[in-house]
This record gives structure tokens, C-alpha cells and sequence, in this order.
């Protein structure tokens, strides 16, 4: 044990004498200081940075954007891995085999690498173009926009559409804005809209859902239950706890809802997703469902609200996406709006627009429009009440004021 | 007319090394000095040159801008040096410590009204512990506060809290004479252990407020928000809870003797206690044997490599080296470990001994036990953390939003207004209360922030653009 340790230690050493051997070649002044972001990128990787604090606070909280982020990454496990299986279960049973677990899995595996790493090498690449132009960091945000791109689309997605979408969410959804925190759309669901909208026929219809062949798609697939309810059914074909559990058709890894709130669990226990705007999405859905449901004019308004919940991609949006910290609003009662807004409007879309099945995408691009908005309109209340104040203070006159006490700062 | 004050957002850090209850007295330091720079907006001029000689409470340098206004001398002694810095800024006006001391003296008869408490206070340059909210400058002797506040508690990370020290007699002495000052309120905040200590006869206008809660509950600018927060063009001033003993002895018996309980505290002090010295002691004086010896030679006082030692708290200190001097302001000398080491996978690793607000690490998820000394919470787990002055990552853009207002207990949108500050939009800054705080009211915002923005030194930057407007 002793051994492996002061082995352990020696190749981190080496590793580091490695990279401060070659950092002079890609700093200021080097032959390859054109890599400069690059190298950081990979160098920050590997190490966490001796850089110790200037001014201000002398001690700093452990936490930075690359934890934040992994967190993040790693929420998204549960739902990745079950979306994987699920690939492979919706071939068999399309094609009628039988298979083994592991066999569904590897087949999904198959299938769903090939787009993270489309994803990731467009992505990151254009990235890291862009922070060395500016001559900034690489920021760690596509971390986790590079791995939700390819766990929002059809399984089915040509590579080509995925690398054009992944390309058009970074430059104009992100970079054009100046780069991770400046942008104002959630540059996943940039990336969704662009294949929604630019290629409508790859991203509709009954048989882009399920991998009938090992590449392209069968007719004969199965409809997701968003489709069967647009085209009039009483209720989706699968039951509530299929789509609970998540063994139906849809975009890659958003059909679980319960491996979906076991990153939900991990993202609000460790503080990095805001419970106030998860919580006020799925109760304004579940507002809007009761509505529906009193109204009742037709099947789909009469289906009970909580089938919102586990059908589409609700779950997936209302966990990771509406929660994006940059596109979201940013004040306590502001996002409580701005949940409840995305959730509304998610069940609106399903339920009354003849165009679009799945309500949330557009639902949660509309909010982030109108996020700064929301914060504004608070913020404002705020500047109101301090100006009252003041005016107050100015007629009562200085030293006749009363001082409040029992005073509780919530 | 007393209340209390419950205050919920803020974090107390788990940082381990308070001091003692033991005092050392150090009045033998030899040498002292007075630095300009710990005073917000002060334009220094010399009044005396190299080789002088000095007496307690003699002008060494005044405010070129307000004349009034003077840095005396805490000892009697030599001008030993002129200690300049960039561009010929003083940097500290070094005095040697002579054998004989003599005390300054007046009356105290005449020490009984508004105007003899202020002459008195600014000959002998107690005046300069007076600050002013907002803005935190010396406070201008013309002006009719409308409130003074005096927390008698620090909460911050290891803040001293000597009550068994203090002289309740000439605090509350003291307490009398600021109610002259103004014709507002003097507002007292404490804990609760201290409300029992606390009477104060004479002047109806003393309030005593019990307040509790996680720091920054001790925080003038957390009391005055909570209490009655400041409006535009409103002034409050404020003491130190010592300097307001001192106050209380010059009023009392006429004599001056400015003196200072300090706190060597911090996880790399090697005995974390108390010690009594004159103000403006030199931190070599002070910390001799406080740096264990494997540090020592590491030390260089130019950069302080290995231990990093700080006048004040770990929070809103400032970085000093041995040849330096405590700050005006500050009772608390805290050193801890230089973080000047790489981590690897650091992002990664369960992260046992790694504090953080958020529970991205394992840490977080130990189990905790939290005590109470003083009536500040300290807490310790199972593997302790290890506190360093490592940035624990790269500056970024502000990005996590919604996590600030948990540390922040006041009535405004910090994130606004750390936002309104970094572009420097006078107008909007006003609207969203900028003259409510101080960059340390905002110290826990930078602690936990992710993104590892410079937030005081932000919020100090647009509290001076404001205050060069005002004037």
C-alpha cells in the first residue's frame, strides 16, 4: 500500500516536472504560444493552480467553475447511462429479438459515443479557438453543454446535423455574447432549436425515436408518448410508471424521470442547482395541467396533470436545463417567476399548439428571453422601496427618527 | 428600548487557531510606526522629518485635504525613519520607542461637553478612530451624525472577543461621551453573553441591541442595515469597542494612553493568544516566537513565502510582512499557510479536508460538530480543514448566481450590485445601496464565489468613485 503510494506520488511529480518542462514553449514568447489557452486547459486539468489570493479575502471557498461543472457532469450520469440502455431496448424490441442487458447497453453505447464526441470535438474546439483568441481561459461551461446536446436528440441524428447545430449553438448562442456567463439562451437547447427548426424531418415524426437499424431509421418504430398524444389518444400507450422508469421512445437520455431525479437529488444536495426554480417549474406544469383538466374540452386537456411531468422532456428541462445559473433569472423571487413561467407555458405548447409536440424547449428559450426582464421588474421593487426611504428620512428630518427594533433579517 | 437582532444568512468559516485566553503584555515594543494607508481617502503631509523627536499624541502627519485631522504618536520616542514606497508615497513613518515616557494630560473637567470631548480627541488623534459610514473615512468633527453604532462583538473568522478584559466602566464612560456627539441614537450591538455585562447609566440615547447569528452578524454595516439602514446623504459614525475604552479612560481621568488588546491568532500561529500592546506595534515585535522555526527561514519579509501573515482577519485583513506594523483598525494579527502549491486533480478528489459553502465536496457531507466560544460557533469534524491562501481555481466570469444572497443579510441584490460596481455606474449603484456597505460586508460573497472575483476590491473602487462625486 505503503509502495503504491510513493509510486502514485512519484508519477504525479514526474508529470508535473513534465508540464513545467514544457510551459515555457507555449507561454508569452514561445513557438507555441498560439497554444497558450490550450495548454492552460490541460495544465489547470491536470493540476489545480498554485495561484494564491492578492487582495481581498486572504482564504478562498474550495469550490471553482471546473467542480461546479463536473458536479454537473456528474448528475447527468444516471440519466446518460439509463439513455444508453434504453437505446439498445427500444432496437430489440422494435426488431423483435431478445437480448441480454448488457446487450441493450452496448448497443446504446454504440450508438450514443459517437455524438458525445462529435459534440465535444466540435464544441470544444471551437472554444478553445475563441479563448486563445482572446487570450483568455478555457472555460469550463461546455463541459456540460457538450454532453446534454447529445443527450436531448433523437437518437437518430445524422453526425453532420449534430456538428452543425453544436457549431451554431457555441458561436451564435455563446461566443458571439462574449463566452460563458455573457450568454443569454441556454446554448443546449440553441443547439435543439436549430436542428427543430433547420431540420424539421430528422427531428419529427414516429420513426427518428428508436435505432431500428444500426444506422438510419426504420419506418415501423414506435411513437413517443408526446405523439401519441398529439395525434389525439386518450393516453400514451405506455404506462405511468413506463415512463417513470423511462422505458419509452423519445430523445436519447430524457425519457427516465427517476434516473433523472437522482441527479435532481445530487444537484440540490451539493447547492449547485437552485431548488427554488426546479420546484416552481413542475408547480406551474402541474398548474397548468389542473386547468387543462378542468376545462376538458378535449383528450389531451383531460389528461391528469402528472402525466406532464414524466412525458418528453419536462423532467430532463426542468432539472437541467431551466436551472442553467447564466440563462436563468438570477434574483430569489425572480426565479420563482421564472420557474413557474417555463412550466406554464411547457404544458401550454403540448397541449393547444398544433405544431409542436414537446412544449419545454421553447418554453425554457421564451423564459430565458424574458429572464432579465423578471430581474429587472425585482430589482426595481427594491430600488422603489430604498428611494421611499429616503424620502421619508428627508421629511421626517434627521436625529426624530425612531429606530425599529425586534428586528428579524430573514 | 433594548432589542433583538436575529440574523440568519452567513457562514461561519471552520478555521481553526483562536487565541487563548491569555494575555502577554507587550508595552515594551520598541518600535512603531504609522501607516498612512490604513486610513480610506487620507492625503498625507509630513510634520516631521527623520531624527525628530516626538511626545504621545504629537502630529507626525496630517490630512492635506482636512488639517484637522491628525496621525499622532502612540509613544514618546525618535522619528526613525520615513519608510517610502512607488511613486515616494509614505508608506509608514517608522518612531523608536524612547526610555522615558510621559502621558498626555488635560483636564477632565473640561472633557465634558461636545466641543472639549472633540478638540481633545483630535489633539491626541483618538479622533482618527472614528470612522464614518458611508464610505468608511475618518469622520469630519463638523458634522452631526445621525446615528453612532459601536459593535462590541467581532464575528468574523477567529475575531477576538476579550470580554474578560474589558473595562465595562470606561466602555460605558465612553458610551456616555459619543452620546454627546450626536443628536441621534448610539447604538450598542452585542451577544447575548455580553447583555448581562452591559449597563450603562446616564444618557438615555444609549440602545443596546442583542444580536445572533453567523457572521457577518458583527459587522457595523449588518447592525446599521438591521437597525436603520443608511439613506443617501445620511452619515453614522462608528468606533472600535476598545477605542471607545480608551475614549472612556481620557474622559474619565484626562490622561490618553492609547493601548490595544491583540489577537495572534490563525492555524500557523504556534500559540494563539492574547497580547496588550500600544497601537501601531511592529508585527516582527509582535510575532517573535509565534512562527514556528521551520517557517522562519523560509521567511522573507518582502513577499513572506511560507507564512502568510495578515493584520486583521482572514476575510478583510491586510497582507503585512514582519517589518511592517499592525494596522490602525485592527486588534487581530492572523498568520496562516502560504497555498503556493499545486493540487492535483484538484477539481476532482473527494476533497476531505477542502471547506466549501457548497457540498460539491466530501467534506461537506461529514458529520459536524459545532461549539461556542464567546458566543461565535466554531466547528470541528472528523479530518479538520485545511485553510491556505490558495485561489482553489481560476478567475472566471461571474456565473453562479443566487448563492451570495445566502451569505449576505442585508436588503439589497448583491449580485446587482457587485455588477453596477464593476461598471462604475454611479446612478445605479445609489438605487441599489452602495452607501449600505463596505467592501468587508461583501467579504463572504468573494470567499464563496466560484468564479473568483476580487469583490472588495471591486466594491472598494466604486465606494471611492462615489466618494470623489459626493464631494
Amino acid at each position: 500500500m505503503r509502495r503504491a503510494g510513493s509510486r502514485w506520488q512519484a508519477a504525479v511529480s514526474g508529470l508535473r516536472g513534465f508540464i513545467d518542462k514544457i510551459k515555457p514553449t507555449f507561454s508569452e514568447g514561445g513557438k507555441m504560444a498560439w497554444l497558450q489557452s490550450t495548454f492552460e486547459a490541460f495544465e489547470t486539468f491536470a493540476f489545480t493552480p498554485n495561484t494564491t489570493t492578492k487582495q481581498g479575502a486572504h482564504i478562498r471557498d474550495a469550490v471553482d467553475m471546473k467542480r461546479s461543472m463536473i458536479t454537473v457532469v456528474i448528475a447527468l450520469m444516471p440519466a446518460l447511462l439509463f439513455g444508453m440502455w434504453n437505446i439498445g431496448w427500444q432496437h430489440f424490441s422494435l426488431i423483435g429479438g431478445q437480448s441480454s442487458f448488457w446487450a441493450c447497453f452496448a448497443f446504446g453505447l454504440v450508438r450514443m459515443l459517437p455524438l458525445i464526441a462529435v459534440s465535444y470535438i466540435v464544441g470544444l474546439a471551437i472554444e478553445f479557438a475563441f479563448a486563445q483568441i482572446r487570450h483568455h481561459e478555457v472555460n469550463e461551461g461546455f463541459l456540460v453543454t457538450g454532453l446534454i446536446i447529445p443527450m436531448i436528440v433523437p437518437v437518430t441524428t445524422p453526425l453532420w446535423q449534430l456538428a452543425l447545430a453544436v457549431a451554431f449553438a457555441v458561436v451564435i448562442g455563446k461566443e458571439v455574447f462574449g463566452g460563458t456567463g455573457m450568454n443569454f439562451l441556454n446554448p443546449a437547447l440553441v443547439a435543439r432549436a436549430f436542428l427543430f427548426f433547420a431540420y424539421p424531418t430528422h427531428m419529427s415524426g414516429d420513426s427518428v425515436w428508436t435505432a431500428a437499424k444500426w444506422w438510419g431509421t426504420d419506418a415501423i418504430a414506435g411513437a413517443t408518448p408526446l405523439g401519441e398524444m398529439m395525434g389525439g389518444g386518450i393516453r400514451p400507450s405506455a404506462s405511468l410508471l413506463d415512463m417513470f422508469v423511462g422505458t419509452v421512445a423519445g430523445s436519447t437520455c430524457e425519457t427516465s424521470a427517476i434516473a433523472i431525479l437522482i441527479g435532481a437529488l445530487m444537484l440540490l444536495g451539493s447547492g449547485i442547482a437552485s431548488w427554488r426554480i426546479m420546484l416552481s417549474v413542475f408547480v406551474g406544469g402541474g398548474a397548468m395541467g389542473l386547468l387543462f383538466n378542468l376545462i376538458g374540452a378535449n383528450s389531451y386537456m383531460q389528461l391528469p396533470f402528472y402525466y406532464h411531468y414524466v412525458m418528453g422532456g419536462f423532467m430532463f428541462g426542468a432539472v437541467f436545463m431551466a436551472t442553467d445559473p447564466v440563462t436563468s433569472a438570477q434574483t430569489n423571487i425572480g426565479k420563482w417567476i421564472y420557474g413557474l413561467l417555463i412550466g406554464l407555458f411547457a404544458v401550454l405548447l403540448r397541449v393547444v399548439n398544433p405544431a409542436y409536440p414537446e412544449g419545454m424547449m421553447l418554453s425554457i428559450l421564451l423564459m430565458n428571453c424574458f429572464a432579465p426582464l423578471i430581474d429587472h421588474c425585482v430589482v426595481a421593487a427594491n430600488i422603489r422601496k430604498r428611494k421611499k426611504r429616503w424620502v421619508r428620512a428627508q421629511t421626517v428630518g434627521s436625529g426624530q427618527r425612531v429606530a425599529g427594533s425586534n428586528k428579524d433579517i430573514k | 428600548m433594548d432589542g433583538k437582532i436575529k440574523i440568519h444568512k452567513g457562514l461561519d468559516i471552520p478555521i481553526g487557531g483562536a487565541a487563548e485566553r491569555r494575555t502577554s503584555d507587550m508595552r515594551l515594543i520598541k518600535t512603531y510606526g504609522i501607516q498612512p494607508s490604513d486610513f480610506v481617502g487620507l492625503t498625507p503631509r509630513l510634520d516631521v522629518r527623520e531624527g525628530d523627536l516626538v511626545e504621545v499624541g504629537q502630529a507626525v502627519v496630517c490630512d492635506k485635504n482636512n488639517p484637522k485631522i491628525q496621525l499622532t504618536s502612540p509613544v514618546c520616542g525618535t522619528v526613525k525613519e520615513i519608510r517610502r514606497g512607488e511613486r515616494r508615497a509614505i508608506e509608514a513613518v517608522v518612531i523608536e520607542k524612547s526610555e522615558e515616557q510621559k502621558s498626555w494630560h488635560r483636564d477632565p473637567a473640561s472633557l465634558q461637553s461636545r466641543e472639549g470631548i472633540i478638540e481633545a480627541m483630535i489633539d491626541c488623534g483618538l479622533w482618527t478612530m472614528v470612522r464614518q459610514r458611508p464610505f468608511g473615512t475618518i469622520a469630519n468633527p463638523d458634522d452631526n451624525p445621525r446615528d453612532i453604532f459601536i459593535s462590541l462583538f467581532d464575528s468574523a473568522p477567529l475575531g477576538p472577543c476579550p470580554n474578560w478584559a474589558v473595562n465595562w466602566q470606561w466602555l460605558a464612560a465612553g458610551l456616555n461621551a459619543l452620546s454627546l456627539l450626536t443628536d441621534g441614537k448610539v447604538h450598542v450591538c452585542g451577544r447575548e453573553v455580553q447583555s448581562s455585562r452591559f449597563k450603562v447609566q446616564g444618557s438615555e440615547n444609549i440602545v443596546f441591541h442583542e444580536v445572533s447569528g453567523p457572521h457577518p452578524a458583527g459587522n457595523i454595516g449588518t447592525q446599521i442595515a438591521a437597525i436603520a439602514p443608511l439613506n443617501k446623504g445620511e452619515r453614522v459614525w462608528t468606533m472600535n469597542p476598545q477605542d471607545v475604552v480608551t475614549l472612556g479612560q481620557l474622559v474619565t481621568t484626562g490622561d490618553y494612553r492609547p493601548e490595544r488588546l491583540v489577537a495572534v491568532t490563525g492555524p500557523a500561529a504556534a500559540h494563539p493568544q492574547y497580547y496588550r500592546i500600544t497601537p501601531g506595534a511592529s508585527l516582527g515585535e509582535v510575532l517573535n516566537g509565534q512562527l514556528s522555526s521551520k517557517d522562519y527561514p523560509k521567511l522573507d519579509a518582502a513577499n513572506g513565502f511560507g507564512t502568510r501573515i495578515i493584520s486583521g482577519n482572514v476575510l478583510s485583513g491586510r497582507k503585512a510582512t514582519l517589518d511592517g506594523f499592525l494596522g490602525a483598525y485592527d486588534s487581530q494579527v492572523t498568520l496562516i499557510e502560504e497555498g503556493d502549491s499545486y493540487d492535483f486533480m484538484g477539481w476532482l478528489m473527494p476533497g476531505l479536508r477542502k471547506h466549501s459553502f457548497s457540498r460539491t465536496f466530501l467534506s461537506g457531507l461529514m458529520p459536524k460538530n459545532w461549539f461556542t466560544v464567546h458566543g461565535s460557533r466554531f466547528m470541528i469534524n472528523g479530518f479538520g480543514f485545511n485553510f491556505n491562501t490558495n485561489l482553489h481555481g481560476g478567475v472566471r466570469p461571474l456565473v453562479f448566481t443566487g448563492n451570495f444572497e445566502r451569505v449576505f443579510p442585508f436588503d439589497i441584490y448583491p449580485t446587482q450590485l457587485i455588477k453596477a460596481a464593476i461598471i462604475g455606474d454611479i446612478d445605479l449603484m445609489e438605487q441599489l445601496g452602495i452607501y449600505e456597505v463596505e467592501p468587508e460586508d461583501l467579504a463572504l460573497c468573494e470567499y464563496i464565489d466560484p468564479s473568483k472575483t476580487e469583490i472588495q476590491a471591486i466594491i472598494r473602487k466604486a465606494l471611492e468613485l462615489c466618494r470623489k462625486e459626493s464631494v
